[in-house]
């Protein structure tokens, strides 16, 4: 096993300075209980098997969101690549919409889509199409034009190209704005279920703030810090396993 | 009898009891109500709990918003059949064209202290009235609500210019630490916070009034609307809702103070027990009367929230009527 890094100390003098601050009085409110209670709440709630069950609906409708949303930004790159009047037509739509902060679009899409995973599935799908977008359309700019033009000359049909040849090629931006796009996707799905409804973390964490127990409130707080940072590991772990080839070329991504 | 339908008739049999809820279940309406994780709607979790809207035919889905207010959007909207919501918000919307509809009671004010509502101030802050509130900065959850309109009234009613005061919105769980770190230097409390404030703060913060209670002693407070239009085309749906509701609301009357009571809040509100034994409790009610709207609009046309409003009378769903 590896020793702890310095990173790691870090973190605990930053737990244990939440610890002292709480019980000293140095932050004198009931909204700043001691880490140690916090965890304990954490325990109790992931016991009695809520905040799992929490979790894995707060995950659930972020992958959903996540899949439709590179499914469809993988798409409409490849449109842009494949057209020059789909990129004239739609290109300045997309660059309007595109800088919208999507929790700003929550109480209208709740109009047209309710309070449910509908919506809240919409919402994760439109944070990770943007990204998934532009990553699509740079990685197109970058597949080397003498790969598709030694395919061409080879005869290789024009939709093998897209599968053996352009997809591979633009697989590491698409994953490099995947990536970007998965720290988002849980962002906004957690404000989401804080907005409307009642369903995942982010209703607990609302629902408990009002019930005045901030042990419970710190523990919602701390699982989504705990999944974020998991999420990006795996995500880590699943990009070295399907472009290794890309980074032992030297680029990166 | 073979076997095939030995095992058959067994199985018809077993399944059976599994079916019958299924098949009931299949006939129940269901509505979605948008509900506020708060004391006053204890009667429509009672309801549920107790089999009342299943009596009914009805299947009762709540959604709980904590934070936002999508209940009357919501209801605009198609996604709730009915919301919880404070009587001057029901009715700003109705001022702004939007056809609500009152279609169950739920709660009034206290006619004597303690009352679910309350203004705190900093100890050895000085500030004991309204007078002493003008240029200071006074907080309520949202403007242009209940809470902000009874508090500028009872600025106004102990001395005080509520034009002079400086109206801020902090959310109830921030209002105790905004109020005893001198952000603020009043708030418009309402339970379970005005309690949770002065178990955990009562060192640094007082009560000075109860300023509900003080200005409109049993005057309207919260209730369940509808739109007019699907109160009108289905108004058996809004029979059998408030029939229920009425119940649940009998149930409570019957337990207040009780262990039982506090069990069921707790369990929707996800507030400790411990903590709402000692909150103070609204009036539940079945009936909304055309008096209390009226003094509403009333107020609300004095406090700079006037406009044109149909009569009461029209305001009111017949479920709702006494």
């Amino acid at each position: 096993m590896r020793r702890p890094t310095s990173g790691f100390w870090l973190v605990l003098a930053l737990f244990l300075l939440w610890e002292v601050s709480a019980r000293t009085g140095m932050v004198d409110s009931p909204n700043w209980p001691p880490f140690s209670q916090v965890l304990a709440a954490l325990a109790r709630d992931t016991l009695s098997g809520e905040i799992p069950l929490l979790v894995g609906s707060t995950l659930a409708r972020m992958f959903a969101g996540l899949a439709a949303g590179t499914v469809v930004g993988v798409a409409v790159g490849l449109l842009f690549g494949a057209s020059r009047l789909a990129t004239r037509v739609l290109g300045p739509t997309v660059e309007l919409v595109r800088p919208i902060p999507i929790p700003a679009i929550i109480p209208p899409l709740v109009l047209f889509l309710g309070l449910d995973n509908g919506m809240k599935i919409t919402i994760a799908a439109v944070t990770a199409f943007f990204p998934v977008l532009t990553n699509t359309a740079q990685g197109l700019r970058a597949v080397e034009a003498d790969q598709l033009a030694m395919a061409r000359t080879f005869g290789v049909p024009a939709w093998r190209r897209l599968f053996l040849v352009t997809l591979p090629a633009i697989l590491p931006y698409v994953m490099a704005g995947l990536r970007v796009a998965l720290a988002l996707a849980l962002v906004t799905t957690v404000v989401a279920e804080m907005i409307a409804g009642e369903q995942g973390v982010g209703h607990y964490l609302v629902l408990m703030q009002f019930a005045g127990r901030a042990e419970e409130m710190y523990a919602a707080v701390l699982v989504l810090a705990l999944l974020g940072y998991a999420l990006n590991r795996g995500f880590l772990w699943l990009e070295r396993r399907l472009i290794g080839w890309f980074f032992a070329t030297g680029r990166d991504g | 009898m073979n076997e095939i339908t030995r095992r058959a008739a067994l199985g018809a049999t077993l399944a059976l009891p599994l079916a019958a809820p299924a098949l009931k279940a299949q006939g129940l309406t269901r509505l979605r109500v948008s509900v506020i994780p708060v004391l006053d709607v204890a009667p429509l979790h009672a309801a549920i709990a107790q089999g009342y809207f299943r009596e009914e035919g009805l299947e009762i889905d709540t959604s709980t918003t904590a934070g936002g207010a999508t209940g009357l959007p919501g209801v605009v909207a198609g996604q709730f059949r009915i919301a919880f919501t404070n009587t001057v918000s029901a009715l700003l919307g109705v001022r702004e064209g939007l056809d609500f509809r009152f279609v169950a009671a739920a709660v009034r004010s206290q006619p004597n202290p303690p009352d679910t509502m309350a203004i705190l101030v900093r100890k050895g802050s000085g500030i004991t009235n309204g007078k002493g509130l003008e240029g200071k900065r006074v907080a309520s959850n949202t403007r242009n609500n209940i809470v902000w309109l009874r508090g500028m009234a009872w600025i106004e009613k102990t001395g005080g210019d509520w034009r002079k005061v400086n109206a801020v919105e902090v959310p109830f769980p921030q209002m105790a630490d905004a109020l005893a770190g001198g952000q603020i230097d009043a708030g418009l409390f309402s339970e379970p916070f005005v309690t949770a404030a002065l178990q955990t703060h009562g060192d640094k913060l007082e009560r000075i009034g109860w300023f509900i209670q003080e200005t409109a002693p049993n005057s309207s407070v919260a209730h369940y609307v509808a739109m007019k239009e699907d109160a009108e085309r289905n108004p058996e749906i809004f029979e059998r809702f408030a029939r229920a509701l009425a119940k649940g609301t009998d149930w409570v009357n019957a337990r207040l103070g009780q262990p039982e009571l506090l069990e069921l809040i707790s369990g929707f509100s996800r507030v400790p027990v411990a903590r709402l034994k000692d909150c103070a409790f609204t009036v539940y009610v079945k009936q909304i009367t055309e008096a209390e709207i009226a003094e509403v609009i009333a107020t609300m046309t004095k406090f700079g929230l006037g406009g044109r409003y149909p009569a009461p009378d029209q305001l009111i769903f017949r479920t709702a009527k006494a």
